[in-house]
């Protein structure tokens, strides 16, 4: 209990003094969550989009496999990130293994299937006739991409922090692809399970700190949105 | 106006999991005529719309305007000449305004002319003063007038309307109605009207087509299909509530004459001999208490009858007769049952015009 305490102490001690390299590792962490998430979003809503508009064969079958996406375990990820990457794999040549970019790459695959089963899952509960009468106006395909993505802002926004609190909160895939490198690829979660292991609580303690509260951040600006934001077709 | 029709559909076939859901070999829309596509839910009238504007999958030719639409430009064009309002308003996350622009900016309306009719399309509509809200806080009569603003804003050619008052109370649904319909005449607006209820197609149709399980039964004016229904189908879903089964024969006297089954005799009119329903509507059936004098009235058929059950039918009183064997109906007014004093058990003579007994030739079983 003693050492706990001691460790909170000392995690508050070095947050509020503004410890430059507990602040790099949290700054880091942003580095690899945000691109990462933004590229997930650039992929999963239009294919999410397409998937929702279009009848083809095999459709079922791709619905489930980014259902099965959702909860793929980070750590086989990272492992198969770093088949690819690693210096004789597929895809050496790019040099990324223990990379930041590296590293971007497994948490774009990990939130990918994630924003796009839940952009999915909206667009299917959006009315058809919605989609109808927006045609019905005159659009073209591409207006009514913009206007059906309009509709389902809110739950597009859950799904880009829902994706976001998963990649930050991942160590599995971010040791295997980037190695923990102090000063290069260490992260906040890997940090906390270095710094744990080295006994150093006061340190893993206020990364944890930092992870909670951007957990936390997050969530609140999801409940925020959701609560002044109805999606409402009148139904 | 050319005698070409607006919008045609020759073959048109939608079909869905291997059946056909509509299946007609031609429709025909005349310009600036109201055409009310009528039916019973799930008769396919919507799909029918939807096919008609381009928004479903399906076979057959499509004219508009005699130059057949085929691709996925020609049914965009065809979109942007016409405008739909569902049943749902489906507005847009936007302000009511910006919801009426939306409508004018996709059809490629720049920015000031957009607003300018679209606030004219308001004051139409009388929802101006709504501009600024956003559509969460609207009734649904409002927001089903803010979608008819938007789909007039764009002067349609067409004005395809789905079932526009189904969703809306009555008093809401009788403001709208009257609007719309006084809208529709200054404008001389071509509109195609789904619906599933024959009185407010017959408040507003020029010509009617009676739809059943996705085919065209009968198509005609609203007097015509109304009161004249060319099948049991038909008639049965516009509430003729009295069949007789039987035939019609010639009379010498009465040109034609229909005699039931059961022996007992109606004057009618028309040419059709042969197995037949006669349906007698009830609101063209008159009570007397004694039999007229020959010659005093023109109706043909005076039946003694007795009075078996009164029931109100809205401000109406539906007073159900025996006739011999035959059941009959008549639909009075509260003032006129008071009058006659009716009450159940009293003999009165049930007044029916020869040309009140429909005929409709015996095409399936008594239903």
């Amino acid at each position: 209990m003693h050492l706990i305490l001691k460790g909170i102490v000392e995690a508050f001690h070095l947050l509020l003094s503004g410890d430059p390299f507990i602040y790099s590792i949290a700054w880091r962490s942003l580095q690899v969550s945000v691109p990462s998430i933004l590229i997930a979003l650039a992929i999963g809503v239009p294919v999410a989009s397409l998937i929702a508009q279009r009848r083809f064969r095999g459709r079922r079958l791709v619905i489930a496999l980014i259902n099965t996406g959702m909860a793929w375990p980070p750590v086989v990820v990272g492992l198969l990130v770093a088949l690819f990457l690693w210096r004789s794999g597929a895809l050496g040549f790019l040099d990324w293994i223990y990379t930041l970019k590296g590293m971007i790459v497994a948490q774009v695959l990990i939130a990918t299937p994630l924003v796009t089963g839940l952009t999915l899952a909206a667009l299917q509960q959006l009315d058809p006739s919605f989609r109808l009468q927006i045609l019905a106006m005159g659009a073209t395909r591409r207006r009514l991409f913009f206007l059906l993505l309009r509709e389902i802002r809110v739950p597009i926004l859950a799904a880009a922090m829902a994706g976001f609190g998963r990649v930050i909160a991942e160590v599995g895939a971010a040791t295997i692809v980037g190695g923990n490198i102090a000063g290069q690829t260490q992260v906040l979660t890997t940090a906390i399970v270095q710094y744990t292991n080295a006994g150093d609580f006061a340190g893993a303690i206020a990364l944890g700190v930092i992870l909670l509260l951007l957990a936390f951040a997050t969530n609140f600006i999801v409940t925020t949105i959701q609560q002044r934001s109805v999606v409402a077709t009148w139904a | 106006m050319s005698d070409t029709p607006i919008i045609e559909a020759r073959g048109l076939v939608v079909a869905r999991d291997g059946s056909d859901i509509v299946h007609i070999d031609r429709f025909a829309v005349q310009e600036g005529e109201v055409h009310v596509v009528l039916g019973p839910n799930g008769a396919g009238k919507s799909t029918l719309l939807r096919a008609l504007d381009g928004l479903e999958p399906m076979s057959g030719t499509l004219l508009y305007g005699g130059r057949p639409v085929r691709s996925e430009r020609d049914r965009r064009q065809l979109r942007r000449a016409t405008a739909v309002v569902f049943q749902k308003p489906y507005l847009l996350a936007t302000t009511v305004l910006g919801n009426v622009e939306s409508g004018l900016r996709l059809r490629g309306v720049g920015r000031d002319e957009a607003r300018r009719r679209a606030l004219a399309a308001l004051d139409l509509l009388g929802v101006d003063q709504l501009a600024d809200r956003r559509r969460k806080g609207l009734s649904g009569g409002e927001a089903q007038r803010v979608s008819i603003a938007r789909a007039l804003a764009g002067d349609p050619e067409v004005l395809f309307l789905d079932e526009p008052m189904a969703a809306l109370d009555p008093p809401t649904r009788r403001g709208l109605l009257a609007d719309l319909e006084r809208i529709v005449a200054e404008r001389a607006i071509t509109v195609v009207w789904v619906t599933h209820d024959k009185e407010e197609a017959l408040q507003v149709a020029d010509r009617v087509t009676f739809l059943a399980k996705g085919r065209i039964l009968q198509e005609g004016t609203a007097a015509e299909v109304l009161n004249r229904p060319a099948t049991d189908e038909v008639a049965d879903y516009l509430g003729v509530d009295v069949w007789l089964s039987g035939s019609v024969v010639d009379d010498p006297d009465a040109g034609s004459r229909f005699v039931a089954d059961d022996g007992s005799s109606l004057a009618c009119a028309g040419a059709y001999t042969g197995p037949a329903f006669a349906c007698v509507h009830p609101e063209d059936v008159a009570l007397s208490l004694s039999e007229p004098a020959p010659g005093s009235v023109s109706d043909r058929n005076v039946l003694p009858t007795t009075v078996v059950a009164i029931r109100p039918k809205g401000r109406l009183r539906l007073v159900e007769l025996d006739w011999g064997s035959q059941p009959l109906q008549a639909l009075v007014t509260q003032a006129a049952a008071d009058h006659l004093a009716l009450e159940v058990g009293m003999p009165v003579c049930a007044l029916i015009k020869a040309v009140a007994v429909h005929i409709v030739p015996r095409a399936a079983p008594t239903p």
